[in-house]
Parts: C-alpha cells; sequence; structure tokens
C-alpha cells in the first residue's frame, strides 16, 4: 500500500504503476476535480466513456471525436481577445482527452499525468486574471484523489 | 492607427512602391503560373485569387504615378481608377485569401516577388480601412496590452509558477547578461504551454543561460499581419529594446511563423538599424544544441509521422534541414510529404487569415490541398513547429474527421530528451 | 507608293525611327524603375546577395515540378514560343547580317530551311498560346488588352517572315516590305507593352534573388 504522496516525483512513480485502464480512471478523477471550469457537457460524458470497462471500439472513438471536437472549440482563436476563465475550459478538455487517448500516443507519458497537468493548468488559468493562485491546492487535491483511489 | 481614408489607402500604397515592385509589375507577362501555386486558387478554382491579380490595385497606382506612359493613359482618362469600390472588392483577396505563404514567389517564371507585393499592398488597405475586424482588434491589444490576445505579464507569470512546481525548473525573468531572450507567442501562452516547459528543460538540460523579458515577452507581430508598419516597428521595438536592455547575444523566436519573418527579416528595416543581437528560430537552436553535443535525445517514436512546413519558417525563413536533423533522431517512421521542403503548401490559417472570422469558410476549404497531402502519405502522427499552424490543421483534420494527432516539434523533442533526473523532491 | 518604295522606307527611314523609339522606350521604361529606388536590407545576412541574384536569374528558367505537373502543355508552348523566336531572330542568316552591320560582328546560323520550319512551329506555337489564353480561366480572367495586342505584334514578323521566305501571298518584295514594317511595329509597341518584361525579367528575377540569397532561403 503506498504511503501519502506528498510531492510530485512520488505523485509520478505512483501514475507509473497504474495500468492504462487504471490511468484512465485516475485521469478521470482529476478531471472531475476541475469540471466546474468547462461549461461544455462532452467533458462530463467523455468521462464517462473513461471510467468505463468493456465498452466498444465505436462508442469510444465517438468520445474521442467529440472531445476534440470540445478542445478546438474552447481554444482561444489567433488573434482574438482572450479570455482565461474561458481558456481554463480548453485545459480541462485537453484533461478529458488525455484520459481517452488511444494507447501508444501517450509518448512516454501517462494519460493520468497528462490529465493532472492539464487540469492544474486550467486552474492556473484562473490565476491569470487574479492573484488567487490554486494551483498548489490542485496539485494538493490531486495527490489526495490518486491516495484514496490506491487505498481502496 | 489614424483616421483611414481612401486617399490615405493610396497614398499608402504609393510609398511602399520601389524599383523591384515596378520591376515585377514591368516583367509579369500574365502566364498565370502563380495561381497554380496558390492553395486558395487551386482548392476553390476561382480565378480571381490569382496571386497577381490580388495586387492588381497597386499596379493601377504604379502605372499611373510612375510610368510616363501610364500618366498619359490617366489624363487621356483610360487608365482605371483605384476608389473606394476597389478597396471593398479587393478586401478578401488581399487578407482572406492569403497568407503570404510565398509560394507564389517561388514560381514566378520572370521572378515576382507577388506575396511580398501583397504584403505592401495591405499597407495601403489598412490606411483605408479595409482591414479586417479580427486583425484591427489583435493590433490595438498587440499595441495597447502587449499582445493581440490580451495576454499580460501575470498570466505568464502564473504559467511560470505552475512549469516551475511541476518540473522543478526555474524560468529567469529579466536576467541581465542571459545569452538567449526566449520569445513566446500568445498563441503557445494560451494554447500550448507544453512549449514553454519543453524549452525549460532543453535550456536547462543544455546548460544555456536564458531569460524572458518582463516587457516583451510577445513575438506575435500583428502589425505584420494587417500590414500596419508602425505597429510592427512598434511590436518590434519592445523587442529589441528589451534584448538590449538585458545584454543578450541571441533572441530565440518561437514556434510561430510570422513571429519570425517579424523580427528576423523585417525587424531591423522597421527600426532603421541593424541590430546588436543575433536572431534565430527555435529550430535552428535545437539543431545547434544537438550538434554541439549540448543536448542529447533517447529513445525514437516509431508511429508513423511526418512534417508540415510553416511557410514562414521554412519556405521564407529558410529553417527547412534544421527539423529534419531533429526529427531523424527522434523518429524511426519519418517520411516526406510530396512537394515538402521549400515548395510545401501553406496550412492556410497563416498571416492573419486564422485570426479573421469571415475567413473561417475559405480557410477550411484551402485545407483540402493539405488534407490530400495527408491521405496519399496516410501517417500517424503530424509534428509542425507552428502555434497557428497546428491549431488551424487541427481544425481541418476535425471537419473531414480524419483522426491524426498533431505534435509540436520541440515539445516532441522535450519527450525524448535525456536528462539528469533532477525534479525537487 | 510601291512595294519597292515602301520596301526601301522600310529598310532606312522606317528603321531607324522604330529602332530609336525602341531603345528610347525602353531605356525610359528601364530607368522608370531604377529611379524608384532600393531600401537596404538592414536584416542580418545568412548568405550573399549576388549570388542569390545570379542563381535566381537561371533558376527561373526552368519550372517547379509541382507548378508543371499542373500546366505541363501550356508551360512547354511557352517554352517552344521563345526559343523558336530566338532561333528564327538569331539564327537565320540576313538577321545576322543585319546584326552584324550594327555589332560589328557576326556569327554562325542555321540552314534557313531548319529556320523555315522553326519559324512554322513557333507561329503554331503562339496561335496555341492564345488559344491557352482564351481557354484557361485564370489566364483569361487577368488578361488585358495589352496582352492581345503583345501577341499580335509579335506574331506578324513571323508570320509575314514565314510568308515572305515561302514567296507566299504577294510579291516578294511586298512581303519583304511587309515583314519589316511588322518588325518596325513590334520595336515601336513593345516598351508600352508587357514586352518589356524582355528586359524587366532580368531585374525582377535579380531584385528578388538578391533579398533571398542575402536570407538564404530559397530562389
Amino acid at each position: 500500500m503506498m504511503s501519502t504522496i506528498s510531492n510530485d516525483k512520488q505523485f509520478r512513480d505512483a501514475l507509473n504503476g497504474l495500468n492504462a485502464q487504471q490511468q484512465r480512471l485516475v485521469g478521470a478523477l482529476f478531471v472531475e476535480n476541475v469540471l466546474g471550469l468547462s461549461n461544455d457537457p462532452r467533458v462530463a460524458q467523455s468521462l464517462v466513456v473513461a471510467k468505463g470497462t468493456d465498452l466498444a471500439e465505436d462508442v469510444v472513438n465517438l468520445a474521442r471525436r467529440s472531445i476534440k471536437a470540445a478542445c478546438l472549440e474552447a481554444h482561444t482563436r489567433c488573434g482574438a481577445d482572450g479570455e482565461w476563465t474561458d481558456q481554463a475550459g480548453y485545459f480541462v478538455a485537453r484533461a478529458a482527452e488525455a484520459c481517452l487517448e488511444p494507447e501508444g500516443r501517450s509518448q512516454g507519458k501517462g494519460a493520468a499525468w497528462k490529465a493532472a497537468m492539464s487540469a492544474r493548468m486550467a486552474r492556473t488559468c484562473l490565476a491569470a486574471d487574479s492573484d488567487e493562485d490554486a494551483h498548489d491546492t490542485e496539485s494538493q487535491a490531486q495527490y489526495q484523489i490518486l491516495t484514496s483511489y490506491l487505498d481502496a | 492607427m489614424s483616421a483611414p481614408s481612401v486617399e490615405k489607402g493610396i497614398q499608402a500604397i504609393k510609398g511602399q512602391i520601389d524599383a523591384p515592385v515596378a520591376s515585377f509589375f514591368s516583367a509579369c507577362v500574365h502566364c498565370g503560373l502563380c495561381a497554380e501555386a496558390c492553395l486558395f486558387y487551386t482548392e476553390t478554382g476561382d480565378p480571381k485569387y490569382t496571386p497577381i491579380n490580388k495586387v492588381e490595385p497597386m499596379r493601377r497606382i504604379w502605372e499611373r504615378e510612375y510610368t510616363l506612359f501610364g500618366k498619359a493613359k490617366a489624363a487621356l482618362g483610360l487608365s482605371k481608377e483605384v476608389d473606394a469600390d476597389t478597396f471593398a472588392e479587393w478586401e478578401t483577396l488581399v487578407y482572406d485569401g492569403c497568407t503570404l505563404c510565398g509560394r507564389c514567389s517561388l514560381v514566378c517564371p520572370v521572378g515576382n516577388d507577388i506575396s511580398g507585393m501583397i504584403r505592401k499592398i495591405r499597407e495601403g488597405f489598412a490606411a483605408a480601412g479595409y482591414a479586417p475586424e479580427g486583425l484591427i482588434g489583435a493590433s490595438t491589444r498587440a499595441v495597447e496590452i502587449g499582445s493581440p490576445m490580451g495576454v499580460k505579464l501575470p498570466a505568464v507569470q502564473a504559467q511560470i509558477k505552475h512549469l516551475q512546481k511541476n518540473t522543478g525548473l526555474d524560468v529567469p525573468i529579466d536576467a541581465k547578461g542571459a545569452e538567449y531572450l526566449v520569445l513566446l507567442s500568445s498563441m503557445e501562452i494560451m494554447n500550448f504551454p507544453e512549449y514553454l516547459e519543453a524549452i525549460a528543460r532543453i535550456m536547462h538540460q543544455a546548460g544555456k543561460s536564458w531569460t524572458i523579458a518582463s516587457k516583451a515577452f510577445e513575438a506575435t507581430n500583428s502589425g505584420i499581419q494587417i500590414g500596419v508598419s508602425d505597429i510592427a516597428k512598434l511590436l518590434v521595438s519592445r523587442v529589441v529594446d528589451a534584448a538590449d536592455e538585458l545584454g543578450v547575444k541571441t533572441v530565440i523566436s518561437p514556434e510561430c511563423g510570422h513571429a519570425f519573418t517579424a523580427i528576423r527579416w523585417d525587424g531591423a528595416n522597421l527600426i532603421g538599424r541593424p541590430y546588436g543581437f543575433e536572431v534565430k528560430h527555435i529550430l535552428e537552436v535545437l539543431d545547434e544544441f544537438v550538434k554541439k553535443g549540448l543536448i542529447k535525445t533517447e529513445g525514437m517514436e516509431d508511429a508513423k509521422l511526418t512534417y508540415h512546413d510553416p511557410c514562414q519558417i521554412a519556405r521564407k525563413g529558410g529553417v527547412v534541414e534544421q527539423p529534419r536533423n531533429l526529427l531523424n533522431r527522434i523518429a524511426s517512421n519519418f517520411v516526406e510529404m510530396e512537394d515538402a521542403g521549400e515548395m510545401n503548401w501553406c496550412c492556410g490559417g497563416g498571416g492573419g487569415v486564422s485570426a479573421n472570422e469571415r475567413a473561417d469558410e475559405l480557410k477550411l476549404t484551402a485545407f483540402n490541398r493539405k488534407k490530400a497531402q495527408l491521405e496519399a502519405l496516410g501517417v500517424d502522427t503530424l509534428v509542425t513547429a507552428c502555434a497557428n499552424c497546428r491549431l488551424t490543421l487541427e481544425e481541418g483534420l476535425e471537419e473531414n474527421n480524419m483522426d491524426i494527432p498533431i505534435v509540436g516539434l520541440t515539445e516532441m523533442l522535450a519527450e525524448y530528451l535525456v536528462e539528469d533526473d533532477k525534479e525537487q523532491a | 507608293m510601291d512595294a519597292n518604295e515602301l520596301l526601301a522606307w522600310a529598310r532606312g527611314s522606317g528603321f531607324d525611327i522604330a529602332l530609336t523609339i525602341f531603345v528610347a522606350g525602353m531605356l525610359l521604361r528601364l530607368l522608370e524603375v531604377l529611379a524608384l529606388g532600393n531600401k537596404p536590407d538592414l536584416s542580418a545576412p545568412r548568405g550573399s546577395g549576388p549570388k542569390g541574384g545570379v542563381q535566381t536569374l537561371l533558376s527561373r528558367n526552368l519550372p517547379r515540378k509541382a507548378v508543371f505537373d499542373r500546366e505541363p502543355l501550356r508551360i512547354i508552348n511557352g517554352y517552344v514560343l521563345h526559343i523558336g523566336f530566338f532561333i528564327v531572330l538569331f539564327l537565320y542568316g540576313p538577321h545576322i547580317v543585319l546584326f552584324e552591320s550594327f555589332l560589328g560582328f557576326g556569327w554562325p546560323g542555321l540552314p534557313s530551311g531548319v529556320i523555315d520550319a522553326v519559324g512554322a512551329i513557333t507561329i503554331l506555337s503562339l496561335i496555341a498560346a492564345l488559344v491557352f489564353r482564351l481557354n484557361n480561366k485564370v489566364i483569361r480572367f487577368i488578361s488585358t488588352k495589352d496582352d492581345y495586342v503583345a501577341w499580335a505584334v509579335t506574331l506578324l514578323p513571323l508570320l509575314t517572315g514565314y510568308l515572305t521566305y515561302n514567296h507566299l501571298v504577294a510579291s516578294y518584295t511586298m512581303m519583304l516590305a511587309l515583314h519589316l514594317l511588322s518588325v518596325e511595329l513590334l520595336l515601336v509597341v513593345a516598351p508600352f507593352t508587357k514586352l518589356t518584361h524582355m528586359f524587366s525579367f532580368a531585374m525582377a528575377r535579380w531584385y528578388q534573388g538578391y533579398q533571398a540569397g542575402r536570407r538564404g532561403v530559397e530562389s
């Protein structure tokens, strides 16, 4: 049983110990923690698929396309007036997208780690406009989520 | 920008006509081959997108103002006018239907730099008040806020903090005497923050000193895109002043096409003096680092992939070999698309097109060219080195139900970087 | 005026006037270009401007594969047209004699029979060029009266030359007179049409090539 995770090295090591399916599930949990920063229903829908087991190939593919579209729509157009609160939604979508990434595309980085990073980035977006820095809080929350998952 | 008027537009165009431009108009034989190189023509089949046609208003002004024969024709009322209708009619040709990709300039048999002329004619359109809304907004924000997308320093600092906490690496700000000044494009800051992380890790590994400038972190030059040299000059000056103040040796332009053109080629001419520092594209720097053994990579991506050459970096920037050198180190199945390298086809979103909502549909139509290139290859991944290309390609792929992930080259290189493990506990 | 008088005039005053207008006109066009000046490029160079200029002067003689593949016939026809025209103009005995009278030296030519055949091919190529111009939607769109005038004044010397050599249509004297007059027409009209490209193409290639060479980019 893993002792409490208190830093990123331990966090990554623990994540690397998970198989692909587990990474998707844990990643989805990270995304759920920042779900409020996105108002695109496709994010929540994709998480259902990410957490699911024994799903048909086309169900997964459909979800992938849907979340990919969500990412694209959420990004800030070149030269447009960027709204960081909206941009947070972009990173939430990217976090969800990471959860559904096909195996072999992660280029050495696990799906869960990518989801975690994007989720933290989503939180960081809010700090762009204000002094509030919830980055650390988010990391801590993620350590907690992972620990709870492993202990379960 | 002062109040626009057609008269100002005409004067602006007049001011842009120099000996090269005059030689181009004198040499053009209306062969139409420029159209065959332009993706806006090839994918729409509409001859109005013929590159030399895009600068017809400039030709009229040149003939009338700078040739005896043309003056005589004008006196006799035999020459064509340039008026508000002309500007209105040509606006979409000059902005929506052109990314300044430069392919036309490369194929003209008599050697005309048509895309250079289109860049020049934009000065007139902007001065006349016929520039796309999106670009006007972007340039205004760039001037007033420091970023065309309204990215302010606190946002960059927040991202830096995020980076520092996740990697344990420091991102120096305003470090005097650093060897490299790193610029970022707003697109990267907002949509692809992995770029900065990759830079931090690579610089750290290479043991090079670097910094970001708090007063000039923005690389994107909206002035170039809209065609207002005053704005372009203002934006470049910020970078030049910061680079001079910090005493850096080299300024690194990020993975953004027109940012490179602006700082590498236009900048010195805009401010009227040579720089006291070098300017390199990030790919040039990475290639150097690898060649000198400052950074090493380990492992290879075995997915079948190809590289999209951003126009401003490859064709107009001369950075063609370097990305290939880098990719060959980390990709075992790298295949080239047809017309790869200097003659590669534009993504369709550069030169201000992606900032112009009105051009969305045209941009997607133009994408069919890239689509054809990719379909002929059948790859699993697409690599590129420009944040704008990246998003334009993603949108095009999505529209066409093509499932090909796109990755930035710098980011990809960082994935395979051999790092001394220094992550803080 | 009968054929002999016409020919005499065409050989004499007509030619002098036409040549003067041609030279003065072309010089004027070139000076009009140069007078506008060219600002020096202050960006740090990567390569050599002059080298790029020379390279581009040569490189544009050949089409890029990507464009050739799209319009092979039209491009090949362009070559036939130009090369044929030059062969007829510079490698035909009587023409060389004329050049020799101005330059003080001549050069070997090709047999007249060959020139005749090349001339015929060039005329066909010019007609093909017109057909292309009228049928290709891009060229048709960008064409102006200038293009058609230039076409006509280029065709006439070739056509009348061919007819003269082959003793067709009218008496030899008359045809020769018409041939010379058509050449004079070409000379007089050329500086005011896109035919200026015969000189300005070098300037255009040089200017773009110079900048490209300096920047170390393809051209």
